[in-house]
C-alpha cells in the first residue's frame, strides 16, 4: 500500500511543478529538432533527451523526499516501498513522454521498424527513472547530481557506439535499438539493446534499494 | 479491527484496550450515543475519530481536580532507558556517558548550549543514529519531530496525513480525519489545496507535531517543536504536551527555554559544547 501511495503522491508532486514539467517535456523535443533532417540521429538523439529529462526529475523528486523519508521509515514505511514507489511514479510519467515523442516519431519520420522505435523511447524512458534514482542516492546535492547526468549523457552522445566507453555508459541500448529500428540492420542489435537496459535497470534499481536501505536503516532497540 | 464497525463498536474497543473495565466502557458508549442523538449528529462527525475521542476521554476521566498539571504523576512503565550513550563524529565527542530513564507519563527536556548533541541524542533515542557505546532500551512505537524539514513542500496537509497514515498501515480517509482531529487541538483546520510550502514556519510546525502523533506512538520525540508558535500556539503545545503525559505517554522535548523547564519532570543537561 505504501508504494502506491507514495506513487500516488510523488505524480502529484511533480506534476504541481509546471514549469519544470514544461521543460522536461520541451527538452528532448530541442534534441529532435536540431538535428530533423536525418532520421537515425534524430531518433537517437530524441531518446537521450528522453533519458536526460526523466533521470533529472527523478534526481529532484528523490533530493526532495530526504527530509520526509526517516519519518516516514520511523512510522513504519519500508525502504522497498519508498523507493519502488517514487521509481513506479517516474517509469509512469516517462513512459508517458515516451509515448507521447513516438506518436510525434509515427506522424513525422518513416522507419523500417515503428515499434521498434517507440521500445527505443520507452526503454530511455525506464531505464532513465532508476538511474537517476541511483545518482541522487550517490550525490545527494541537487547540483552535483545534474551535473553528473549530465556528464554521462555528454560522454553517452560523444563516445563511438562500439567503444567500450559508450557500453559502460546506462543509456547504450537506445543506440543499438535504433541501429535495428531506423538503419534496418539485424535482430541482434534489438537483443543487444534488450539486455543492455535490463542489466542497467537492474543494477541501477539494486543500487538505489541497497544505499537507501543503508541510509534509511532504523536502529532496532530492544524493548525496556 | 473490521473498518467497518461502527464509531460506538470502535469506541467501546478503544476504551476497554485502554484499561476501561467493560461495563463502564459500555455505560460510556451509551452516553456518548446519546449525546450525539441529543445534537441530531453522527458521532464520527461530532467527536472526531472513535479511538482519539477514547482515547480524549481516557485523559479527561483520569485527570485530577487540581487545576495545576500534575507534575510528578503516577509513573508508568517504562518506555525509554538510556545507559552510559556515547557517541563521536570523528575524533570529537559529541555525547559521553549519557543516562536517562523516562517513563509512560512524564516528560523530559534535554537542554544545553548550542552544538552540544541535543538533536543527536533525540536521534539516537529515535534510532535515526546509532550510539558508539551505551545501551539503548525503548519502547517499539515512537514519534519523532524534528527541529525543522521533514515535510514535502509541495504536498498538502491532508497528502501528508495520507502519506504517513499509508507508512503506519492506516487508510488514507481515516488518516485524514485523524489528522484534521489532531489539527484541531492545536487550534490549527488544514486549508485542503494550501500546499506546505505556502504555510507559515509555525503552522509547518504544527504540521510536523501532527505528523509525529498521527499513528498514535507510545513515546514523542519533540526536538524544539515550537520554532515559530506565536504565544497561543506555545500555550496549546504546552497543553498537548500535558494530555499526552496524562493519557500515559512519555515525551522528550529538546528546548533551550528555561521557562519551559517548570512543565517537564526531568532535566536531562548536556551542558556546554
Amino acid at each position: 500500500m505504501t508504494a502506491l501511495v507514495v506513487a500516488g503522491l510523488s505524480a502529484r508532486e511533480v506534476g504541481r511543478r509546471r514549469a519544470a514539467v514544461l521543460l522536461v517535456i520541451a527538452l528532448p523535443l530541442w534534441f529532435y529538432l536540431v538535428r530533423r533532417d536525418l532520421t537515425g540521429q534524430s531518433i537517437r538523439m530524441l531518446a537521450l533527451g528522453i533519458a536526460w529529462s526523466i533521470s533529472t526529475l527523478t534526481l529532484f523528486v528523490v533530493n526532495a523526499s530526504r527530509g520526509v523519508d526517516p519519518r516516514l521509515r520511523l512510522t513504519g514505511a519500508s525502504v522497498v516501498g519508498l523507493v519502488g514507489g517514487r521509481l513506479m511514479a517516474m517509469s509512469g510519467a516517462g513512459s508517458l513522454l515516451a509515448l507521447g515523442y513516438w506518436a510525434l516519431i509515427s506522424l513525422d519520420q518513416t522507419v523500417p521498424h515503428p515499434l521498434a522505435t517507440g521500445l527505443i523511447m520507452l526503454l530511455a524512458a525506464l531505464a532513465a527513472a532508476p538511474f537517476g534514482s541511483l545518482v541522487g542516492a550517490l550525490l545527494p546535492r541537487e547540483l552535483e547530481g545534474a551535473l553528473a547526468l549530465l556528464s554521462v549523457c555528454a560522454v553517452q552522445m560523444l563516445a563511438d557506439p562500439d567503444g567500450l566507453v559508450a557500453k559502460l555508459m546506462p543509456f547504450w541500448s537506445v543506440r543499438q535499438i535504433g541501429t535495428y529500428a531506423v538503419d534496418d540492420a539485424d535482430l541482434s542489435f534489438l537483443w543487444q539493446g534488450l539486455t543492455h537496459f535490463a542489466l542497467t535497470w537492474l543494477i541501477c534499481a539494486a543500487g538505489t534499494l541497497a544505499i537507501f536501505a543503508y541510509r534509511l536503516r532504523i536502529v532496532r532497540y530492544p524493548e525496556p | 479491527m473490521s473498518t467497518y464497525e461502527s464509531w460506538p463498536t470502535r469506541f467501546e474497543a478503544e476504551l476497554v484496550r485502554l484499561g476501561v473495565p467493560e461495563p463502564r466502557a459500555r455505560r460510556l458508549t451509551e452516553d456518548t450515543a446519546a449525546q450525539a442523538a441529543e445534537q441530531a449528529a453522527d458521532p464520527a462527525g461530532l467527536f472526531g475519530p472513535a479511538h482519539l475521542y477514547a482515547r480524549h476521554l481516557v485523559t479527561e476521566l483520569s485527570a485530577p481536580v487540581d487545576p495545576e498539571p500534575p507534575r510528578f504523576a503516577t509513573a508508568g512503565p517504562v518506555l525509554l532507558h538510556l545507559s552510559a550513550v556515547g557517541k563521536r563524529y570523528r575524533r570529537r565527542t559529541v555525547l559521553r556517558d549519557v543516562d536517562l530513564t523516562v517513563r509512560g507519563g512524564q516528560v523530559a527536556a534535554i537542554v544545553g548550549a548550542n552544538g552540544c548533541g541535543k538533536s543527536t541524542l533525540l536521534r539516537i533515542c529515535a534510532g535515526l543514529t546509532r550510539p558508539d557505546s551505551g545501551t539503548v532500551r525503548r519502547t517499539r512505537r515512537v514519534g519523532y519531530v524534528p527541529q525543522d524539514g521533514g515535510t514535502a513542500g509541495w504536498l498538502t496537509a491532508d497528502e501528508h496525513f495520507t502519506l504517513f497514515g499509508a507508512a503506519a498501515g492506516v487508510v488514507s480517509r481515516r488518516a485524514r480525519s485523524t489528522g484534521a482531529h489532531l489539527a484541531a487541538r492545536l487550534a490549527w483546520r488544514p486549508d485542503p489545496g494550501q500546499r506546505v510550502q505556502q504555510l507559515s514556519g509555525g503552522t509547518r510546525q504544527k504540521l510536523n507535531l501532527v505528523l509525529g502523533e498521527l499513528h498514535g506512538p507510545d513515546l514523542l520525540l519533540l526536538d524544539e517543536p515550537y520554532q515559530g508558535f506565536d504565544q497561543g500556539s506555545y500555550l496549546d503545545f504546552w497543553r498537548q504536551v500535558h494530555a499526552w503525559r496524562d493519557a500515559g505517554r512519555a515525551v522528550v522535548v529538546v528546548t533551550h527555554l528555561l521557562h519551559d523547564l517548570n512543565n517537564v519532570d526531568h532535566v536531562l543537561d548536556l551542558g556546554e559544547r
